[in-house]
């Protein structure tokens, strides 16, 4: 694997604001990286200073293999960036602005072959996104001016792909279009950093996923992985039967039965075990809902004390079940 | 609900969104009627320096064109000469924007529609706005009244030349409510009725221009150009000589035909539907949008064609006056002792100094068309489209000189075309002396203080981003003042030097003083080159 960004011990203060604090990245060739994390986390911060639009304090910052402050036109060359607030100028129309960016990225419209292609591959993008070039910029709503951004970035050939909370504005239909053609990116051999606070998004794209808390990498590491540390729910028709069985089970967890239905919580390398007890009990509107981000996402940002059981050193799996228990059932 | 509480909610909600507005506007218009009012009485005292200056009027289409219909010398008739047009222009972009304002802007950003839903209806928001505006040109006609009546100008024509104001905006009024069903967007429709305004301007301009003078020299009867006006129609009341009340009429009958048009149009279109659609724009960008020079041309053409056409009117009114002045001998008039506190210069003839007067006004437009490229560097910054374009194979210091190259061209475009306009002017009136030559050295002595204006906001741009806009206006406004108008009110010498303006060379032939252009020259290229260097290190961003 060839490392594609990487950043170590970065730091970025805003007068007495610590915006990162000791930022480690690392993204291989050829993934989609999440990078997963609430507002004001420090996503966007990161992703300009990998632009080279802003300096850091401190640490060190490399983009395919460049310094991002000191060789950013080298390596804009080479990637595309999708603001999360895309802003338009108002007198440009949509198709003006998505072909300037895309000369600027050193494409042409000519009437040469690659001209061709990248009319081509717009008006392609144009349609699946269902965007109408010929509008002004100021007329256009949020989710449109989106589609500016990710139209002239995924109309260009990068290497690399930036997208900061790309989907913010889209709706679903359109959510569907920007993953398959992030995933159409891949194929070629783009590498992908995606920032989101949107799981389901990280969740059906990407390979993995980077926490970011507080100015710092707090979880990171294959979906797999994380989701190894997190449990499967289960639910069925509660019928009268008798679950003491389950409940004696040791990867069975938070056993509970109201409005008609039994839940409880399994851990997700273990749920073969409970399989052989349901069928015992022949269950009838058994659900089983695989372990989402969205659990890991509650577990760091979720509940304050949750942070402080993590400073006292608790063991993951401690934590988790701690998080669990504050929340409770419906 | 009744229609008349609607109507007064709707009313009282206009009036609250307008009342600082309205005030700056209502006040603003007359403290003009007064100031000018008041000013003449002051630098044109008797009748004789009136009539004196009336003659070079009447002989000089540029003047008549700014200023209005001459109907003698009295005071009042002169001061309704001198500033009726430009209060009736006021009035008339007030009224348009107020209406489109209460309209179609509302209808754009969607607050029309939760009013529409209400019991309040279709119609009664378009009453409130007639009211609304009826109500301040009610106001613009009474300041104008008082500003001229405790200038100490006759009250009966005080009245009818505030009614005159009054009833151009209401006119104005109409048409703004009209566009504003006929667009789609309330830029379109500020546009398009402020444009209707200018040319209400102009076309009495020409009227005037086009006049027949009577023997006297003083009293001129507007051409036909005039009537198609209706600040034309405000010139014929002839307030303060003839007090005529009947060319009201028509200001009123443009208002009540508009107001009509747009409430047909309004009861058939949709809520948010406009008679033109809005324009179409390119789906593709031409061939040659291609580097961010190309972009900021793009994005300044309007400004730079605005200020070039400025620049272009101001040398042709200079090269018209400097042929006005040959021809009337004006060398102890009090006219030219205020030129003289002007500019500071030995030797020059008094065409020439009326040319390095003008033109340091016009060096002011290219100054501030220079600067205007380097706040569109801040607004790109804060409004967050720059990080789109850096971002992209664009460094910051390619970004920057490109801005710096074409206010550098404005500057440059700007003076040339004052040249120009002189030139032309004095050549086709027959001037054939070394003031021709001149008028070309003149401009480009005005170059090296506009060119400051240029650097020095860039350099601010980039140490101290967020002040660049209020500096780049704080500096040109305080260089104004202390380098143009210091003079005049008798500012310490050694304030006007801190203005680049004071040291612009004032040409008068062979002993002409330059040091001050090279001086200024070289201040702005290190400003430039300090900014360009400090471009490398500094961040973007909309903080």
């Amino acid at each position: 694997m060839e490392t594609i960004i990487q950043t170590v011990d970065l730091h970025k203060h805003f007068g007495r604001v610590r915006a990162l604090d000791g930022l480690d990245l690392d993204v291989q060739r050829g993934e989609i990286h999440g990078f997963l994390g609430p507002n004001g986390a420090g996503k966007s911060t990161t992703l300009r200073i990998l632009l080279g639009l802003a300096k850091a304090t401190s640490g060190t910052a490399s983009v395919l293999g460049l310094d991002p402050w000191t060789q950013s036109v080298e390596l804009h060359r080479r990637l595309a960036y999708v603001p999360g607030d895309v802003r338009l100028w108002p007198n440009l129309s949509g198709g003006e602005t998505i072909d300037l960016l895309s000369r600027l990225r050193g494409g042409t419209s000519g009437r040469t072959q690659e001209g061709r292609d990248y009319r081509q591959r717009k008006a392609r993008l144009c349609g699946a996104f269902d965007f109408d070039p010929g509008k002004k910029g100021r007329a256009y709503s949020k989710g449109n001016r989106q589609k500016v951004a990710l139209i002239a970035a995924l109309a260009t050939d990068a290497e690399l792909y930036l997208f900061d909370e790309p989907t913010s504005g889209l709706d679903p239909l359109m959510e569907a279009v920007f993953r398959s053609e992030v995933l159409a990116a891949v194929e070629r051999g783009a590498t992908v950093l995606l920032s989101s606070h949107i799981l389901s998004e990280v969740e059906v794209l990407c390979h993995r996923v980077s926490i970011i808390r507080a100015g710092r990498i707090v979880d990171g590491g294959t979906l797999d992985s994380l989701r190894h540390l997190t449990r499967t729910e289960v639910s069925f028709a509660a019928n009268g039967l008798d679950t003491r069985a389950l409940a004696g089970l040791g990867a069975v967890h938070e056993l509970t039965s109201d409005g008609g239905r039994v839940r409880f919580g399994a851990d997700s390398d273990r749920i073969a075990e409970v399989l052989p007890a349901l069928g015992a009990l022949g269950v009838q509107g058994l659900t089983i809902t695989p372990p989402s981000l969205e659990e890991l996402f509650l577990r760091h940002y979720g509940d304050a004390s949750v942070a402080a059981g993590a400073a006292g050193g608790e063991p993951e799996h401690a934590r988790h079940r701690h998080l669990l228990g504050a929340r409770g059932r419906d | 609900m009744t229609e008349v509480a609607t109507l007064r909610i709707l009313w009282g909600q206009r009036l609250r969104r307008d009342r600082w507005q309205l005030a700056i506007w209502v006040l603003g218009i007359g403290a003009l009627a007064l100031f000018s009012a008041t000013a003449i009485h002051q630098t044109y005292g008797d009748d004789s320096s009136r009539a004196e200056i009336l003659q070079v009027a009447l002989a000089t289409p540029a003047i008549l064109m700014l200023r209005g219909l001459a109907r003698g010398a009295g005071i009042g008739a002169f001061t309704f000469f001198q500033i009726f047009s430009f209060l009736a222009l006021l009035a008339g972009m007030m009224s348009t924007f107020l209406a489109v304002r209460h309209s179609r802007a509302e209808e754009e950003t969607g607050s029309a529609e939760l009013i529409a839903s209400t019991p309040a209806g279709r119609l009664t928001p378009a009453v409130a706005t007639v009211l609304h505006g009826t109500a301040a040109n009610v106001l613009v006609a009474l300041a104008v009244f008082a500003g001229f009546t405790a200038a100490g100008l006759d009250p009966a024509g005080a009245l009818v030349a505030g009614a005159a104001t009054g009833a151009v905006g209401l006119a104005f009024l109409g048409v703004g409510l009209l566009v504003a069903q006929l667009m789609g967007t309330s830029r379109g429709a500020n546009g398009f009725s402020a444009a209707l305004v200018v040319l209400a301007y102009v076309l009495r301009g020409i009227g005037d221009a086009t006049g027949t003078p009577d023997a006297g020299g003083t009293v001129m009867t507007a051409g036909p150009a005039s009537w198609f006006s209706p600040i034309g129609w405000g010139q014929q009341t002839f307030a303060f000589t003839g007090d005529r009340w009947w060319p009201l009429l028509l200001p009123l009958a443009l208002a009540a035909v508009s107001l009509g048009a747009a409430w047909v149009l309004l009861e058939r279109r949709d809520s948010g539907a406009s008679v033109w659609g809005a324009l179409p724009g390119r789906v593709a960008a031409r061939r040659g949008l291609n580097s961010p020079f190309a972009l900021a041309l793009r994005l300044q053409a309007g400004s730079i064609i605005g200020w070039s056409l400025g620049g272009l009117a101001g040398g042709l009114l200079t090269g018209s006056l400097g042929s006005a002045i040959a021809a009337v001998d004006l060398a102890d008039s009090s006219a030219t002792a205020v030129l003289r506190a002007i500019i500071q210069s030995q030797g020059a003839s008094l065409t020439q100094i009326m040319i390095s007067v003008l033109f340091s006004i016009v060096g002011v437009l290219a100054a501030a068309c220079g600067l205007q490229a380097v706040l569109r560097l801040r607004q790109e910054e804060a409004a967050g489209t720059a990080e789109l374009l850096l971002a992209a194979p664009v460094s910051r210091i390619r970004w920057l000189t490109g801005y710096l190259l074409l206010g550098t061209a404005s500057v440059v475009l700007v003076m040339f075309l004052a040249g120009l306009g002189a030139w032309v002017s004095l050549t086709g009136s027959g001037d054939t002396s070394m003031d021709v030559w001149a008028v070309w050295e003149t401009a480009a002595a005005q170059l090296p203080a506009a060119l400051i204006y240029l650097a020095v906001p860039a350099l601010v741009f980039v140490l101290w981003p967020a002040a660049t806009i209020a500096a780049g206006w704080a500096l040109l406004g305080a260089g104004v003042v202390m380098g143009i108008f210091g003079g005049m009110v008798g500012l310490d010498q050694g304030i006007r030097d801190l203005s680049p303006f004071t040291h612009t060379p004032v040409p008068n032939g062979s002993t002409t003083d330059w040091s001050g252009a090279w001086w200024m020259l070289a201040i702005a290229v290190l400003a430039a080159v300090v900014a360009v260097i400090g471009m490398r290190r500094r961040e973007t961003g909309t903080a």
